[in-house]
């Protein structure tokens, strides 16, 4: 929990282009590769993407490798379960396991390729809203999207105190871990419960502290937002666009390609 | 269990955002409301939803090596109300999905609904039976947390199986299969998330029980005669 995406958008080189192209060029590119009926164009996407978030806006790449395994365990799992289950075309491979008849056949192999290209595309554009745009400029755009104000206020101030209280949970467990408190199965449960229960007292009176602050400076249940009006780059906005439109191209071109 | 970016292919990722909505805008309009009623209930929800956050990306001891992490939703219904929870659940797994890379944009709604809704849900029937069957508090509170946690954790399969059917058997068979993979680890998983729930209900009794009192989580009465058994 040490490695916050958030920390590296604050930093990174793409940090002052404008917050809607960044949303539109990877929700675009998500919904592309979810779409797609081809491993090809969420490939392509996953390669793009990552060009894009490890050279335009300079993320480490090591960093960026080690993010890429988080998908890998739940994408292999899944994946295999895919190509034993489901079926149609020419049979590879067959075993009975327990009662269940468990089949490796071409269209299961495709789907499961299918299943796990997709996942690596969308996370790979994930990946790039998560690491270039800092929440900060998230909340203005929901402010323009017009969503309940209530909602918004109330993300803010979870986004603030996630950190508040992450600080708190990181020096309680290396407090614990120093006197052993991880040492053993039972000795970590125990541990582990009063870091919860230390942290929901501890976040209770911070909630209070914070409702004396904002009482202290005439909160009236709203929050304002200081407006930042950006205007969107002619340049930036074609260079999306195109992006897009090639990556349905590929979509439409490559969507009777199969690996088998 | 947060289902990958880009895992679920359309129709469905759809079909879970339209099941989801109601629950959210339900409890929109309760916070709305609990807003306008009281004016502190702002600030404490906020840190109630980071508590949430932190709670799930907390490494849980685990029993298979793989590494775990606890819904904490269950605790929020029982803290909060399910509706809510619900609210709270959707800003915590959007955070997840952009600071931790767990679940994704397109499998919000899904993941909405099996850890914010079904969970949350099944947390909080079960605590206000067990209460008012007057079951002992650990004991409910146990079961309220670790049965949210398999109702999630089927909620997924069934969300998994419904996307892709088995070619034998259709989308029963393809649940078996989802469940049988998933339950090596979300088994254990939820005994363990029951044990650490309950017992951070204890320490939240011996330190600060008039947090719940407030929340009308339990009665001063329960609170005296907790204290006295631990006592």
């Amino acid at each position: 929990m040490e490695n916050i995406l958030d920390d590296f958008a604050h930093q990174n080189a793409l940090r002052h282009v404008d917050a809607r192209l960044k949303l539109v060029l990877g929700i675009g590119a998500i919904i592309i590769s979810v779409s797609s009926a081809s491993p090809a164009a969420p490939l392509c996407i996953a390669a793009t993407m990552a060009c894009i978030t490890i050279i335009l806006a300079k993320i480490p790449a090591g960093l960026y490798l080690r993010l890429l395994a988080i998908p890998f365990g739940f994408a292999a799992t899944s994946g295999i379960v895919l190509v034993l289950l489901t079926g149609g075309g020419a049979h590879l491979w067959e075993a009975t396991v327990l009662g269940c008849s468990l089949s490796v056949t071409a269209a299961s192999v495709n789907l499961g390729l299918l299943a796990v290209a997709r996942t690596f595309g969308g996370m790979c554009s994930l990946y790039f809203i998560a690491l270039t745009t800092p929440m900060v400029s998230l909340f203005a755009v929901m402010q323009t999207l017009r969503l309940p104000r209530e909602f918004i206020d109330l993300s803010m101030l979870v986004y603030r105190f996630i950190f508040v209280l992450i600080g708190e949970a990181i020096a309680i467990q290396n407090a614990q871990e120093m006197r052993h408190g991880y040492t053993g199965f039972k000795r970590s449960v125990r541990s582990c419960s009063m870091l919860g229960a230390m942290l929901f007292i501890r976040s209770w009176e911070k909630g209070e502290d914070l409702l004396r602050a904002m009482d202290s400076r005439c909160y009236d249940g709203r929050l304002e937002l200081p407006r930042t009006d950006t205007r969107l780059s002619l340049r930036g906005a074609a260079c999306v666009a195109a992006y897009l439109a090639a990556c349905t191209l590929i979509l439409i071109v490559t969507a009777d390609i199969q690996v088998i | 269990m947060h289902i990958m970016e880009g895992f679920l292919p359309g129709p469905w990722w759809q079909i879970w955002f339209i099941i989801s909505a109601p629950f959210v805008i339900y409890g929109m309009f309760q916070l709305r409301r609990l807003f306008e009623e009281r004016r502190e209930a702002l600030p404490l929800l906020a840190v109630a939803g980071a508590f949430v956050f932190v709670l799930s990306s907390l490494k849980l001891p685990s029993v298979t090596g793989s590494c775990s992490h606890p819904t904490g939703t269950g605790l929020g219904a029982i803290l909060f109300g399910p509706f809510i929870t619900s609210v709270l659940g959707l800003i915590v797994l959007l955070y997840q999905a952009l600071f931790l890379a767990h679940g994704g944009l397109t499998t919000l709604g899904a993941n909405v609904f099996s850890m914010g809704i079904a969970g949350p849900l099944v947390a909080f029937g079960i605590y206000r039976l067990g209460t008012k069957a007057g079951v002992n508090t650990f004991v409910t509170v146990f079961l309220a947390a670790a049965l949210a946690d398999l109702a999630t954790y089927i909620v997924t399969s069934v969300q998994l199986a419904v996307a892709f059917p088995a070619e034998a058997g259709g989308i029963f068979a393809s649940l078996a299969a989802f469940g049988t993979v998933f339950a090596i680890t979300q088994i254990p998983l939820a005994i363990i998330e029951g044990l650490i729930i309950a017992l951070i209900f204890k320490y939240i009794i011996a330190v600060r029980p008039d947090l719940l009192v407030r929340l009308e989580v339990l009665s001063q009465n329960s609170v005296n005669k907790i204290r006295e058994a631990l006592a």
